[in-house]
């Protein structure tokens, strides 16, 4: 009877969420990527929907910009929620990413998203939720519902016979308490086929402004696409910018670039400066792998790393200095600071510096 | 067994002072009497010796004692070779003392960065012996190589190639091992493949040595790591059912009954001569062939060479072939390289550019609920790795690779990595008032390897083969499970735990694994099995689960019992005897009906 219900009340809920025309001025409550100010985002119908159980198919939009190029698209989904024979309407609006990936949603503060007690999601529900929504790789993209809870027992709650079963220990952390038919209904609307449909779509309009605009980003899978896209001259035209992704993104990202230093810009190695000046600012893992490439980094490099010896590890610096010494000369500024580095008393590993000094002589 | 490691101190001892006139060197891992201290011998290429570790996890260990002889009273210098394990700004860890005829000398141990040499103290010797114990401290790993004793006040040398000639020169050790034993087939490693392949041979009848560096059998399944064994049985479910494990939580100390079943089935080979404890540290080729593989007890010290005419390299690590001049990779190619792109995980599952990073190694853990309330030390050098991390068990998701190690040459920084990030999380779980009453009941002091040397053989398995269901004439190895590759998950996320790890799960259908796979390229007489199998950094996401390891011990242990019936080499059993191991392969099955039930 409840479910008749609530199918009852969704044609005329969906009804009343009918996507705006309205240009769309501010950021998504709950998003990835960064809004600049001033954006107007316009809707544009495309041929993309999502099909909903018993709701039917639901229209997804493009957002394009000033140029009429996509920025997002979104959707305004009506979906029932169905636990232990009781469906409930879940109203959610989300937002993809050209490449197809989460970038946000927006909740109907007249709908508020509910949990299986009825409860009304509070604010770090929805955040829990965003983030959630962001991880690709969550289990449950692997499991069906079933799989992601534990066998239920059988047993009498105040008379009552309750059969739900506690959710796997793998996935409670990550999912809302008592929400966990929302959360996994919410993750396979934004994971599901539409991912890839919207990312062809947006490879088949792809300009240069578009890859550019990705690099200028701060969304990681952005940036890794357009590094990939972009040719020869557009990693020298854009130096800066890569520098800047390179201290501030993800090691991820860090690892391509650091891999392609010294390819990139073996024709230009005053390029190269600002990726090794950040040598101090960036995770240990990525100076690693920027290690790898020191005989094939410009004259200037040793004396840039002799004054960041303090944050080398154990191998980084056992690698600068076995480098140092298949090397021809040694500076007068790069020898002083190994010196420097090899009297300090704080230094863990400055007995190296001693070693290396010592057979130097 | 006590008389037998007194004797050999007592050897050392003799064979030193006669040619050194009043030098003594102690291994740590020979001491009479262990006590609470375990004999590591993980890192022994790259640190120079099995050593004892107090692995108390956070209770000082019982002392280790030994009785050293001296040819000459006198006063001795003494020198202990140990490390600080994390050296910064906080007390050593590892600490620990030395006590001499019931004395504890005042220098504190345990402090120096970097193995090395520590001087102690100066004492007399009045009987010709004395009595030593190691006396720790903390509970928290300290570790300690060996002891010297001096009439000379000289600090023994601390590099690592000058110090392997000084112990062989100082112990007036000669290159070639005392002892010579010969068998049909010569397995090093005693992981699930290696198991596998010394009963499959010696079910053919071939005499097998079988020698593996640890007190028990099963590697990664062991009770000593405790990994639960996935992957199907393919053709050699009989075998593997006497080899693997049920399916309990990794690190569940369940692992200790499947061990008994292994034990006890790997011993009931009469011609399985089973060296426990035994770490190869060499093998010899000429003209691409191996002509023998050393190797070494892990405490007394003593030294066996095996010679064969056929190797099973089942080390993980791919030592033998390494030592014999085998092609191997290590890192990840590029996704060009075997086409193995999955573009919905790019560059996690395949790099534009190739790399060094693998998949890591876990150390697994766990804590218990008790009636009492228990306490936990501070440990600040555990907090920079720790963070904020709090738990109370670990998973296989407790996983370090870095670019900054290398799995095999800084196995041991990277073990050392997870014991600060387990006690470390677990001080942080112990502020919750819920956990009172919790104690850490057990932390693997053991590697668990995934992934290291791939050694070349003349097909390499790659993410394709698996994808596509590739079949092959010589398909021995069948598995049905997802190929997984693991990466870091700070990769993503900088704020996350450097030693968690994430694994992206890619279905396939039924695939196989060639027997090319499984014999090296260019060094003719051996084979591999196990994660050092001929594949791709991607090819192995699937098929290094130990029984399918364990399927690839078995097919090679058939595969050696032709090779010594025709006198031909691995690859000749792809040439010129398919039909007939394919055949052998499908008749072990089952059991044989005895002659007289038929």
């Amino acid at each position: 009877m409840r479910i008749v219900f609530s199918i009852a009340i969704m044609g005329f809920l969906l009804l009343g969420n009918k996507p705006t025309e309205k240009p769309m001025d501010h950021p998504p409550e709950y998003f990835v990527l960064e809004w600049k100010e001033g954006t107007q985002l316009t809707p544009e119908r495309t041929d993309f929907f999502i099909e909903v159980d018993s709701m039917g198919k639901q229209d997804v939009l493009a957002l394009v910009n000033e140029r009429k190029v996509p920025v997002l698209y979104t959707a305004e989904i009506a979906t029932p929620v169905c636990a232990d024979g009781e469906c409930k309407l879940m109203n959610i609006k989300f937002y993809w990413t050209l490449l197809g990936e989460y970038a946000g949603f927006d909740r109907y503060p007249m709908m508020p998203l509910t949990k299986h007690d009825h409860d009304e999601f509070g604010e770090a529900d929805y955040q829990k939720l965003h983030k959630l929504l962001a991880d690709d790789k969550n289990l449950m993209g692997r499991r069906s519902i079933d799989q992601l809870v534990e066998k239920p027992k059988m047993r009498t709650v105040n008379g009552v016979d309750a059969v739900s079963g506690a959710t796997i220990a793998r996935v409670k952390e990550s999912v809302v308490s008592g929400a966990l038919y929302s959360c996994y209904t919410a993750w396979h609307l934004v994971h599901g086929d539409i991912q890839e449909q919207l990312k062809a779509h947006s490879l088949s309009i792809l300009d240069k402004q578009m890859t550019l605009d990705m690099l200028y980003s701060i969304n990681p899978g952005y940036q890794i696409f357009a590094m990939e896209n972009m040719d020869a001259s557009d990693y020298k035209k854009h130096y800066e910018q890569l520098a800047k992704v390179f201290r501030t993104s993800t090691p991820l990202v860090r690892s391509i670039i650091a891999k392609r230093l010294t390819t990139k810009y073996k024709d230009a190695p005053v390029l190269q400066e600002p990726f090794w000046n950040a040598f101090d600012l960036i995770d240990t893992s990525s100076r690693s792998l920027m290690m790898k490439y020191l005989d094939e980094a410009p004259d200037y490099v040793p004396e840039v790393l002799s004054d960041k010896l303090g944050v080398m590890s154990k191998n980084q610096l056992k690698g600068f200095l076995t480098h140092l010494s298949n090397s021809e000369g040694l500076n007068a500024e790069t020898h002083n600071n190994i010196l420097e580095f090899s009297k300090s008393e704080n230094q863990t590993y400055a007995f190296l510096a001693q070693v290396f000094l010592e057979d130097f002589k | 067994m006590k008389l037998s490691k007194i004797f050999v101190a007592t050897f050392v001892f003799v064979l030193t002072s006669s040619l050194h006139g009043q030098d003594v060197l102690i291994e740590a891992e020979s001491f009479d009497n262990p006590g609470g201290w375990t004999v590591d011998p993980q890192f022994e290429q790259q640190m120079g010796s099995p050593y004892l570790l107090a692995h108390g996890i956070g209770e000082p260990v019982k002392n280790a004692t030994t009785k050293v002889k001296f040819e000459s009273n006198g006063e001795y210098h003494v020198w202990v070779r140990t490390k600080n394990w994390v050296p910064g700004n906080w007390e050593a860890p590892g600490r620990f003392q030395l006590k001499v005829d019931g004395n504890t000398l005042d220098k504190m141990l345990g402090l120096r960065s970097g193995w090395g040499w520590e001087y102690v103290d100066k004492i007399s010797v009045t009987d010709h012996q004395i009595d030593v114990a190691l006396v720790d401290v903390t509970g928290f790993d300290g570790r300690c190589d060996a002891i010297y004793f001096s009439t000379k006040n000289e600090e023994p040398p601390s590099s690592s190639k000058k110090l392997t000639e000084w112990r062989k020169r100082v112990k007036s050790e000669p290159n070639a091992p005392p002892v010579t034993k010969s068998y049909d087939l010569v397995v090093v490693g005693g992981g699930l493949a290696g198991c596998a392949a010394s009963i499959a041979a010696a079910e053919q009848g071939l005499k097998v040595a079988l020698i593996h560096d640890r007190p028990v059998l099963g590697g990664n399944a062991s009770e000593e790591i405790r990994v639960h064994t996935l992957g199907i049985y393919g053709n050699f479910e009989r075998i593997l059912k006497k080899i693997d494990t049920e399916h309990y939580p990794n690190g569940s100390a369940e692992a200790k009954l499947d061990q008994k079943k292994r034990d006890d089935n790997v011993k009931s080979y009469e011609n399985i001569d089973l060296f426990l404890n035994h770490r190869a540290y060499d093998a010899k080729a000429e003209d691409s062939s191996i002509q023998y593989v050393d190797a070494r007890h892990t405490s007394t010290g003593q030294r066996i060479r095996f010679m064969a005419p056929r190797f099973v390299d089942s080390t993980g690590d791919g030592w033998i072939g390494y030592w014999a001049g085998a092609e191997f990779n290590y890192g990840r190619e590029s996704a060009e390289t075997y086409g193995e792109v999955w573009e919905e995980h790019g560059e996690l599952w395949t790099p534009t550019e190739p790399d060094d990073a693998v998949m890591g190694s876990s150390v697994l853990w766990g804590s218990k609920e008790t009636d009492t309330e228990h306490t936990f030390p501070e440990v600040p050098w555990a907090m920079p790795v720790a963070k904020e991390y709090a738990r109370v068990a670990g998973e296989w998701q407790w996983e370090f690779s870095s670019p900054d190690h290398n799995q095999i040459d800084d196995a041991e920084d990277i073990r050392d990595h997870m014991l600060r990030a387990i006690y470390g999380s677990f001080a942080n779980a112990k502020k919750d008032s819920t956990n009172a009453n919790r104690k850490l009941e057990w932390v693997s002091s053991l590697v668990g390897k995934r992934e290291s040397r791939r050694l070349v053989g003349d097909h390499i398995f790659t993410f394709n083969d698996a994808k596509e269901g590739r079949k092959f004439p010589d398909g021995v190895v069948i598995e049905i499970r997802d190929v997984d590759i693991h990466y870091q998950t700070v990769l993503e996320d900088e704020k996350n735990p450097d030693f968690i790890s994430e694994a992206l799960f890619y279905k396939t259908p039924e695939y196989y694994i060639p027997y090319r796979s499984l014999y090296s390229k260019n060094i003719s007489n051996l084979f591999m099995a196990g994660r050092n199998f001929s594949c791709s950094h991607a090819g192995l996401g699937g098929p290094r689960v130990m029984r399918t390891t364990g399927q690839m011990g078995a097919a090679v242990g058939f595969a050696a019992a032709l090779c010594k019936k025709y006198d031909v080499n691995p690859r000749e059993i792809y040439t010129g005897y398919l039909d007939e191991y394919l055949d052998l392969i499908e008749k072990q099955k089952f059991e044989n009906i005895p002659e007289s039930k038929k």
